[in-house]
């Protein structure tokens, strides 16, 4: 299994690296840019609460341009998500597909290691590769915050972006577990894509919307809240929701690849 | 020599979903150590259906199959630690080296004898240090061909092992195969060239449709093949006359050349040309690509 996880990230590093400088990237120019509209917080905020409810609710909140405000608006509640969702689901849609489709797999599969301990490797890689760029993001945010004078309390901050991880992941395991059941990488790019932003919508929406209430609870975004933790309001259950979401695509991915004919 | 049986199969049958027709119907075959099996067939005949069921990568839908005495979809990790497998224009990691490629195969494999390996190296001439995407197919064939045979495995798997190798690299390739029944290994090798296996292999089988239409030791198929005379007359070939003759076929080449192939006694055949002017008369034993041939049109004519 070390092997599988190893190579993996071995041909991997280039692109995990990009990802990670695309991350910095990202999360820097949009702090750098909070000294300038900080002194103007009220008056911004005042002239966005024009905006309908359901608008403000898709960029996480009512306020944003407090330090809490601006941060989860701006990075953490849907920026950075969006961007790790297309790490993630890129790396669920081919950690397995690209090697069967390039017919690697075979190579793999030939040597005296299990499906299921490939599957586990491959998720394993997968997860590893997630949480450098998600760390490198918590440094960069942590570390710009502090620099630009962005009153949040580090702790919060990791936290938020923990729970960022934890998201994310479950999204790269719906796109896991649609690859190993043998669909192909669109349909399972597709698939993970509109689950993904369609929770998001759905759940962002559900406040004004009243009867996607029944409905958003199935989306992992319905439990990504940010603005919560970045105020001290740390709930473990969201936690162990997508804990329990991610291992349960995992566990369906073994029991779907374990059996199926290699294309 | 043969020994007991180490590739067994017994009704083996796969029909892809969504296809109404079997892909592979009812195989039973049964290689044994010490032996090099060929398994001849036209593409698409299920040659690498019958290697990827082997190998598990595919599952059976009826029937099962056995390696060392495991069956191939329970015990598959037990049995690829005694398994060399080579695909046919094996895919690779192009970023790759061959030495990393061979490192990253070994370290799976856990069992790769490492000066063996070396030797495999040198004896391919292959360059470990250029990476994958860079080499030519021939070259990128001899890391397929180590890493199937680096760690000296009992049953070796081959589907067209020596496509793109040259006549230098083919020979050493041959010697590989000779060395690993030498030492007993089970080796079961789909190809397209039949001189190749005609050269290395004991006995061969042959699809059609995803049936076995024929099994034969090449012994045997040396006994069986009709013998072909290439005659030329003076005057023009009497095709009537000769196809008269029990087990004789003519095929004329122009009108005082011809082919007469002979499934039968020779007797009536020689006395019938005696009373025609002969001018060259050659005789040649029919090889494994006319009769696989053969077979094939039999078959049709079926």
């Amino acid at each position: 299994m070390k092997p599988v996880i190893r190579w993996t990230l071995w041909q991997r590093r280039w692109s995990t690296f990009w990802w990670s400088l695309g991350v910095v990237a990202l999360s820097g120019f949009t702090l750098a840019f909070y000294p300038t509209i900080k002194d103007q917080a009220s008056q911004l905020n005042k002239s966005l609460g024009g905006l309908s409810g359901s608008a403000q609710s898709l960029f996480g909140g009512t306020d944003f341009f407090s330090p809490v405000g601006y941060l989860n608006s701006q990075l953490i509640y849907f920026t950075v998500p969006l961007i790790l969702a297309i790490l993630a689901i890129g790396l669920g849609t081919s950690l397995i597909g690209r090697e069967e489709s390039n017919g690697t797999l075979e190579s793999l599969l030939a040597r005296p290691v299990s499906r299921g301990k490939l599957t586990l490797a491959k998720a394993i890689a997968g997860v590893i590769i997630i949480l450098i760029v998600s760390f490198v993001n918590l440094l960069v945010t942590v570390g710009l915050s502090k620099l630009v004078n962005l009153d949040v309390s580090s702790v919060y901050v990791a936290e938020a972006c923990f729970a960022c991880f934890m998201l994310v992941l479950t999204f790269g395991a719906v796109a896991f577990l649609l690859t190993s059941t043998g669909r192909g990488k669109v349909a399972a790019l597709g698939i993970s894509v509109v689950y993904g932003i369609g929770g998001y919508l759905i759940s962002s929406l559900d406040s004004t919307v009243h009867w996607l209430t029944h409905v958003s609870p199935i989306f992992p975004y319905h439990y990504y809240q940010t603005a919560d933790i970045l105020r001290g309001t740390f709930r473990w259950g969201d936690i162990v929701f997508f804990t329990v979401f991610t291992l349960a695509c995992g566990l369906l991915a073994y029991l779907a690849f374990r059996r199926r004919d290699i294309a | 020599m043969a020994q007991d049986a180490l590739i067994d199969t017994w009704g083996l049958s796969k029909r892809y979903a969504g296809n109404k027709a079997y892909s592979l119907r009812d195989l039973n075959l049964h290689v044994g150590g010490g032996e090099i099996y060929g398994f001849l067939g036209p593409n698409g005949a299920g040659k690498s259906t019958t290697i990827r069921l082997l190998m598990n990568f595919i599952q059976p839908t009826d029937g099962h199959a056995n390696i060392m005495g495991k069956n191939v979809v329970k015990d598959s990790v037990t049995i690829k630690k005694s398994v060399g497998y080579l695909a046919s224009d094996m895919a690779m990691y192009p970023k790759m080296t061959g030495a990393q490629f061979l490192d990253y195969m070994g370290q799976l494999q856990h069992n790769v004898d490492e000066e063996y390996k070396n030797q495999l190296i040198h004896l391919l001439q292959a360059d470990p240090a250029q990476k994958l995407g860079n080499l030519s197919r021939g070259n990128k064939q001899k890391f397929a061909i180590i890493q199937a045979f680096m760690h000296k495995p009992q049953v070796l798997i081959l589907d067209e092992p020596s496509s793109g190798l040259d006549p230098l690299m083919q020979e050493a390739f041959y010697k590989l195969l000779r060395e690993a029944k030498e030492r007993g290994a089970a080796i079961f090798m789909s190809s397209h060239v039949l001189s190749e296996v005609q050269k290395v292999c004991d006995r061969v089988g042959i699809i059609k449709n995803g049936k076995l239409v024929a099994e034969r030791s090449i012994a045997e198929l040396e006994k069986e093949a009709a013998h072909t005379f290439e005659v030329t007359f003076r005057e023009s070939v009497p095709t009537k006359v000769l196809e008269k003759l029990k087990g004789v076929t003519v095929t004329p080449h122009d009108e005082r050349r011809a082919a007469i192939r002979l499934d039968g006694e020779l007797a009536p055949l020689l006395a019938t040309l005696a009373k025609y002017d002969v001018v060259q008369m050659d005789v040649h034993q029919l090889d494994l690509e006319e009769l696989f041939m053969h077979f094939y049109d039999d078959e049709e004519e079926q």
